[in-house]
């Protein structure tokens, strides 16, 4: 039996130091292994011949080659599969031109265009491979080094870019990774390796750092299971942090319900709430007895409220839940929220978020909207729909909600409620 | 009786011959019938008309190749000619997609696909990644679907024709387990079926631009992970566009998306792909939903007047069924394999199998195979109304892929790599 493999190992070059290349924008091309001396000086060179390269790029893109072209040819491709054909041509020609492009090409790729994105990763896929054939590669490693580090460029492009450095220098990715804790695409990994030190730590009985590097890993986490992980892990050194505040969760409402949506009709059925309101109104609710707004908390850790046991075990009903917010200064923010069924969301008033969608459950982060918050006091509404029981009866007819404001990083905003304490309706 | 000359038995199966499906579509000439071009092979019904296929293998003995995959997958191998398919994903959010081609009898690398995926969403851990949907190939193009809501064009040679994102343009897919529909050629078209929790729709691109030439939106449904299934009638040369979805099952035009006949009685959530054989349209949704055979041909409701039978018994949740010669199968999830009269739905008998199973059955004339999740193949004789096992063959790996069958071979992804099962080989190791 034979046992082929797919995804060659790394690249076993025995080059030795030379004087470096450099391509036509003064980028040093360099073989695998050759011998580089890490110091903060060289650091600092590093940095400032990216910064001078990638600018010269820049420039050189404004007196237009072929190469430039091809590239803009690429950017141009559409929807519905518009400019394939070019854009085929225009891959072709950009591979052809080899190693000398890359670093253009990458630049390139900064780019929100997935389609056009992957035209660039075809060319750059095959430059790749075909430097890795050639007995001696030349790869802009210093570059794509600081280009892997740029946080200012695409992830996915980073991504890409670090694991080609890897390959040219073994280890550069974890060594890279451990460091960029408040990195947007690499946050993840990075506080897997700080937690997996603390755990390292602790299990030594080194508390000091065991706690240093949980509480950096708590504070720097936007993964809802990172941050919940952390807290955990803080709880058992003796340190108790808020989970709610770091993640923005809403967490004390006043609500009401049930009022009689019979089916699905409840999403676009209006009740008084909507129009005005007024806490300390009653209503004619689902079955005929009075219903007005009660005060509830809930304690649990990522916020989310159970509504049956907050206003009622009902279905074909509507409820809602409002809660008053203090924010420190105007800011945007994003508002992240999903309901058991579906949920409208009125911030000050205007209407930030509504869908339509029955049978869903309760996920974190389902769904998001942007939304500006004023300095002090804002208003929020949310109306909870509950739909029909499954047609299977063991399917338990959930109503439930979770609601949070944070940056586009998943961090909370530093709002405060500005409703007064439950009395004790913990939910 | 070869399966592409089968009777159709509409109310009365030995009397008529009617509606004979030709499953072996325009846009396949090009396709061998010893191929497995693409979800369920050429008849996209699990079944292939070789008969020469392993039916016994082990660890060490009767696997020609075996090749470790990048990333995850439950996508099925496509083979034509000398060349085998196949997708997989991997990275943060199961979000770079892979493409692969490797050589039929040695399984070397002949090109590999880099590529990203536009809108990555929830998969199951183990049961799904972004590579889910099983590609399809008319010989000269391979056709590739991933979860994160992207189309590409490719030359059977790897170089890459077009790219559709249809997630960039008619909004992210939203599913909780990825999605899976695999595409089908019609003609000049190829049909992608969309449904999630968002807006859900069924789009035929043209298949050397990549162009939309129609879409139709589902307003009515929701999330399924069906495949959607052609269905030719000589009876008038008509073709249908089957759908399976919340609830019920359309037919389209297949030139225009017009609709032509919708169904009720599926459940919810559809995975399973309705299957063809003697006329018929076997559908089936679970878990604990029925299966219809449904005679093709009606115009709007047909749930009163075109339904053959109807058997509730072993209905699966995930495996599609496989009707072999005269008889229909079924494993659901659990183990429970059911076996009916294809033509009148009569329980045959139902018998628990070792295991839990994801992949759909497929079979040759002779034999059926299972696969389950532990990776093991049970393999049972068809052609009898009793349950004859012939054997129980491993691999070592789980197996959540449907297997093909091609040149006289069996292809098996397991979770981490795919075999070639030629029957003879004996490991080296």
């Amino acid at each position: 039996m034979t046992r082929p493999q797919i995804e060659s190992g790394n690249h076993t070059s025995t080059a030795g130091h030379r004087r470096p290349e450099t391509d036509r924008h003064g980028i040093a091309l360099q073989q695998p292994g050759a011998d580089r001396k890490r110091n903060w000086w060289s650091g600092c060179v590093a940095r400032t011949a990216y910064t001078v390269a990638t600018l010269a790029l820049s420039i050189s893109c404004a007196s237009a080659d072929d190469v430039d072209t091809s590239l803009a040819t690429i950017r141009a491709v559409g929807p519905r599969g518009s400019g394939s054909t070019s854009a085929r041509r225009a891959r072709d020609h950009i591979a052809q031109q080899g190693i000398d492009v890359l670093p253009r090409l990458i630049l390139a790729m900064d780019s929100d265009n997935i389609v056009a994105l992957n035209w660039y990763r075809s060319a750059y896929e095959q430059i790749v491979d075909q430097e890795w054939k050639r007995k001696q590669p030349r790869f802009p490693l210093d570059w794509l080094k600081q280009f892997a580090t740029d946080q200012k460029r695409h992830g996915r492009t980073r991504r890409l870019v670090l694991r080609l450095v890897d390959r040219l220098e073994p280890g550069f990715r974890k060594q890279l990774i451990s460091t960029l804790y408040n990195d947007r695409e690499f946050r993840r990994e990075a506080i897997d390796t700080l937690l997996r030190q603390a755990d390292a730590a602790l299990s030594t009985k080194d508390l000091t750092v065991a706690r240093a590097a949980y509480q950096r890993a708590f504070r720097h986490a936007r993964d809802s299971q990172q941050i919940l992980q952390s807290a955990d892990k803080l709880a058992k050194v003796g340190v108790t942090v808020d989970v709610v505040q770091q993640m923005g969760f809403v967490t004390h409402w006043f609500v009401l319900g049930p009022f009689d949506a019979p089916g699905k009709s409840g999403f676009s059925r209006t009740f008084p709430p909507e129009s005005q309101v007024d806490l300390s109104a009653s209503y004619t609710g689902q079955t005929g007895r009075r219903i007005g707004w009660k005060q509830v908390q809930t304690t649990d850790r990522l916020g989310q409220i159970n509504l049956i046991r907050a206003i009622a075990s009902t279905r074909e009903a509507v409820g809602y839940a409002y809660t008053e917010l203090n924010s420190p200064k105007q800011q945007d923010a994003q508002i992240r929220c999903g309901a058991d069924d579906n949920l409208s969301v009125w911030l000050n008033g205007q209407s930030v978020f509504a869908r339509k969608q029955w049978l869903n459950g309760t996920r974190l982060d389902r769904f998001s909207a942007p939304v500006t918050l004023r300095t002090g006091r804002n208003t929020l509404l949310v109306k909870i729909c509950q739909g029909p029981q499954h047609k299977n009866p063991a399917v338990p007819n959930n109503w439930s909600l979770q609601l949070r404001f944070c940056d586009p990083s998943g961090s909370g905003v530093g709002l405060t409620r500005l409703l007064p304490d439950p009395a004790t309706n913990n939910n | 009786m070869p399966l592409s000359t089968v009777q159709a038995t509409a109310t009365r199966p030995s009397i008529f011959l009617i509606n004979l499906l030709l499953p072996l579509m325009w846009a396949t000439q090009t396709v061998q019938s010893a191929d497995w071009p693409g979800w369920r092979g050429g008849t996209r019904s699990g079944v292939s008309s070789e008969s020469d296929i392993p039916t016994t293998w082990s660890l060490d003995h009767g696997i020609g190749w075996r090749v470790a995959l990048p990333g995850a997958g439950i996508s099925s191998p496509v083979i034509h000619g000398s060349r085998v398919f196949l997708t997989s994903s991997d990275g943060p959010r199961q979000a770079n997609l892979h493409v692969i081609c490797l050589s039929r009898d040695d399984g070397r690398l002949l090109w590999h696909q880099r590529l990203w995926g536009t809108s990555p969403t929830r998969y199951h851990s183990t049961k799904s990644s972004m590579a889910s949907p099983t590609p399809v190939t008319d010989g000269k193009h391979l056709y590739t679907f991933f979860g994160t809501g992207d189309v590409f064009c490719f030359e059977v040679t790897g170089d890459l024709v077009w790219h559709r994102s249809l997630a960039a343009e008619y909004g992210p897919f939203e599913n909780r387990f990825s999605a899976t529909s695999s595409p089908v050629i019609y003609k000049d078209l190829l049909i992608v079926q969309c449904d999630h929790y968002g807006p859900c729709y069924v789009v035929a691109l043209d298949r050397k631009t990549g162009d939309n030439r129609w879409k139709v939106d589902r307003p009515d449904t929701w999330l399924s992970w069906s495949s959607p299934q052609l269905v030719t009638l000589t009876s008038n040369n008509s073709q249908e566009l089957v759908v399976c979805g919340s609830n019920r099952i359309d037919a389209l035009s297949p030139e225009t998306g017009r609709k032509l006949w919708s169904l009720g009685g599926m459940r919810h959530e559809c995975i399973p792909t309705p299957i063809l054989a003697h006329g018929l349209i076997y559908a089936v949704s679970g878990p604990k939903g029925p299966t219809l055979a449904i005679r093709p041909g009606g115009r709007g409701d047909i749930s009163e007047s075109h339904v053959v039978w109807r058997n509730v018994r072993g209905a699966p949740f995930v495996p599609s069924a496989i009707v072999a010669g005269d008889l229909y199968y079924l494993v659901d999830d659990n183990g429970i394999a059911t076996c009916l009269d294809a033509h009148t739905g009569e329980n045959i008998w139902q018998k628990r199998l070792p295991g839990k199973y994801t992949a759909s059955p497929v079979a040759t004339r002779s034999h059926v195979y299972f696969s389950n999740e532990e990776g093991v193949t049970i393999v049972i004789r068809a052609n009898t109304r009793r349950y004859e096992e012939a054997a129980r063959n491993p691999v070592g790996s789980p197996i959540f892929a449907s297997a093909a069958i091609a040149h006289g071979r069996l292809f098996l992804r397991t979770t981490r790599d795919l075999l070639c099962i030629d029957g003879k080989t004996k490991s080296s190791n």
